[in-house]
């Protein structure tokens, strides 16, 4: 069950009409042996759908043949249980919630960053493999999701709220360098303007990183040129 | 001067000047027929006096005929001019002087030159003159009440579109989005003008419109791209060949992509807002709310060392609670962002108002200019949208927004 924690081997299909974007989004999340694929239009997308089984389906709403909803009333009337995350350029209340209560898992508004859609796909199919597995490994690393508990070699760790987060975010996107904005955005969220004040993380990551190491020998967390953080074993 | 007034004005002159007038024509043309009448009559009576001295050569008696006066007074005067008058005399029959025309000429008889003057009794005529005198006063303030009554009307009651068509376009709001409705009028004018006002009204409301999709449109268009930057540089900080001069490149491409970003979604929200979109009202404890954001800003708080001082009465209120939210963000993260270190915020929440004040700056900001868009500071590194969104919020939830500096204290208050 482990794929489900850390994004292994599942098939992908990025429905987006940008091309830059939709060549990113396939890069990124082409790794730890997943298969993405990726079309422009709301048309290839049926017909991927039809052939194809996805684990996942991140969805542009604004398409030039329509509007991506209709995917999302197709795989429900087909009964599929591929999971979607709406991306959107559309941060309406309506679409949302439209969204959701078709089956969407997740909506995601334009402009995000690459690690906060990762985020939140890994977050989808953790929700999704609740019921059979609620403990996250990285290497010595166990997090109770349930419990939001963090053991490392059997010693419980803990950690603040901000830094529970921080540590989930960077297992989903590890061996990834993280940009500090995307950090901040994912922590506050743009409803608190932080104005780039990046000193709020720098303490957040010295805690953390403070409290792994206090545990263990192996320093997960490197920060990387005054651009951000990676979180890797390498 | 109101419409009324210079209707009555107008009026009242026009009307009392052209009666006026008509009262003297009318008084000289009556004057002059009676005098004729009156005339003819004394001419008979000379006549009839001429022919009396021919048939019985002698002058007449001082006798009456018909209550006319008749008498002879010898002169030396020749043929004295005939002349027409007004004059008063004595009837012994009645007591008091009496009104009458008289008629004075000169006659020869036996050799003596004589004046004669015959007075007849005009009292029948003035009687007539004062008579039509009353009839013409009382026509005049007839008349005049009757003006005042029908202006009265005219203003009330024909007028009346009009001024619910005034208070039509007083009520007028661009960002309504109710459409002017045409009253019927039984006037061609006011349906012509109410017909105007409609396409006007109609023609500016679309205007808006339009601006306010345009700004959406723009803004959701930009998202995208926006999102392409994002992800461009996300992909790109993977290469590992990078150096530090690169990284700090890109570190300010991310920062202005975000505040691109924010912007976007500022200027988004305006738009909402003024379309009244958000409507998702809620009874809300502010109080409980204040202290929420206090605890969501804490950090933030401690880094400045901002001491808080907050003074939080029960107050509740029922509006969007995302919209109160976006509120209390602004104001707050403004009051700590303009701030000094280990500066102060103080903030009281009664049921009338709500005031937050902070240190900082001691030049006192221009309390009108702050609220328009893209104003802000020299130092200030947001977009300038802050506090029209906060105005604009106080404005769709009813509330009063005013700046002030006391006691060098930047001091926002919101009346409830």
């Amino acid at each position: 069950m482990h794929q489900f924690c850390n994004l292994k081997h599942v098939k992908i299909l990025i429905v987006e009409d940008e091309q830059g974007l939709r060549e990113n989004m396939l890069t990124y999340l082409s790794e730890d042996n997943n298969i993405c694929e990726s079309c422009a239009d709301l048309a290839t997308a049926i017909i991927k759908l039809a052939a194809y089984q996805y684990d996942f389906v991140l969805l542009d709403i604004g398409l030039p043949d329509g509007e991506g909803f209709e995917i999302l009333h197709y795989l429900k009337n087909e009964m599929r249980n591929e999971a979607v995350i709406i991306i959107s350029a559309r941060n309406s209340l309506d679409d949302r919630i439209k969204g959701l209560n078709i089956g969407a898992d997740d909506y995601l508004v334009k402009p995000f960053h690459l690690a906060e859609l990762k985020a939140r796909i890994v977050a989808v199919f953790r929700r999704k493999a609740a019921n059979s597995n609620n403990n996250l490994v990285f290497n010595e690393i166990v997090i109770n999701l349930i419990g939001r508990t963090v053991f490392i070699n059997d010693v419980e760790i803990l950690l603040t709220r901000k830094e529970y987060d921080m540590l989930l975010y960077f297992i989903a996107n590890k061996g990834k360098v993280i940009a500090k904005t995307a950090l901040a955005e994912h922590l506050w969220g743009d409803e608190m303007d932080m104005h780039d004040n990046f000193d709020f993380i720098y303490s957040h990551i010295k805690n953390l990183r403070k409290k792994i190491l206090d545990v263990t020998t192996n320093d997960y967390l490197k920060s990387v040129y005054g651009i951000g953080y990676k979180f890797t074993d390498k | 001067m109101k419409l009324a007034a210079h209707y009555n004005k107008v009026n009242i002159i026009v009307t009392l000047s052209v009666l006026v007038i008509g009262a003297v024509i009318y008084f000289f043309a009556i004057n002059a027929i009676t005098d004729n009448r009156l005339d003819e009559e004394l001419g008979e009576e000379v006549s009839e006096v001429i022919t009396y001295i021919q048939q019985h050569k002698q002058l007449p008696k001082q006798f009456d005929i018909d209550e006319n006066q008749v008498e002879f007074i010898k002169t030396n005067l020749l043929n004295s001019k005939p002349r027409y008058f007004d004059t008063t005399y004595v009837n012994p029959r009645k007591s008091g002087d009496k009104s009458g025309r008289a008629f004075e000429g000169g006659i020869s008889f036996k050799g003596d030159n004589y004046r004669f003057r015959i007075i007849i009794s005009s009292e029948s005529t003035v009687y007539l003159k004062q008579i039509i005198t009353a009839i013409t006063l009382i026509l005049m303030l007839v008349v005049l009440t009757i003006l005042s009554l029908a202006n009265r009307y005219l203003l009330n009651d024909l007028w009346k579109p009009f001024f619910g068509l005034l208070a039509h376009m007083k009520a007028f709001n661009v960002s309504e989005s109710s459409t002017f409705k045409l009253t019927n009028n039984k006037v061609d004018e006011f349906n012509d003008l109410d017909n105007a006002i409609g396409v006007m009204s109609s023609r500016v409301k679309s205007d808006f419109q339009n601006l306010k999709h345009f700004t959406e449109n723009a803004s959701h268009e930009m998202l995208t791209p926006l999102a392409v930057i994002t992800s461009k540089l996300d992909t790109l900080i993977q290469d590992e060949t990078l150096k530090k001069e690169h990284f700090d490149q890109i570190q300010d491409i991310y920062a202005a992509a975000g505040k691109l970003s924010r912007l976007n979604q500022s200027l988004l929200l305006l738009v909402k807002i003024e379309n009244n979109l958000i409507a998702d009202n809620d009874t809300l404890n502010l109080q409980q709310l204040i202290n929420d954001k206090l605890r969501q800003f804490q950090e933030l708080l401690t880094s400045k060392e901002i001491q808080i001082y907050a003074e939080l009465g029960d107050k509740k209120v029922i509006v969007s609670k995302y919209l109160v939210d976006i509120l209390l963000n602004n104001l707050l993260s403004n009051a700590i962002r303009h701030n000094q270190v280990k500066g102060n915020i103080n903030i009281y929440l009664t049921e009338d108002r709500l005031v937050i004040q902070n240190s900082g700056s001691a030049v006192p900001l221009d309390g009108e200019a702050i609220f328009d868009r893209f104003q802000k500071g020299s130092t200030s590194d947001g977009a300038g949208l802050g506090l029209t969104i906060v105005k604009n919020i106080c404005n769709v939830c009813g509330w009063n927004m005013q700046y002030l500096f006391i006691n060098n204290l930047h001091t926002f208050s919101i009346v409830f």
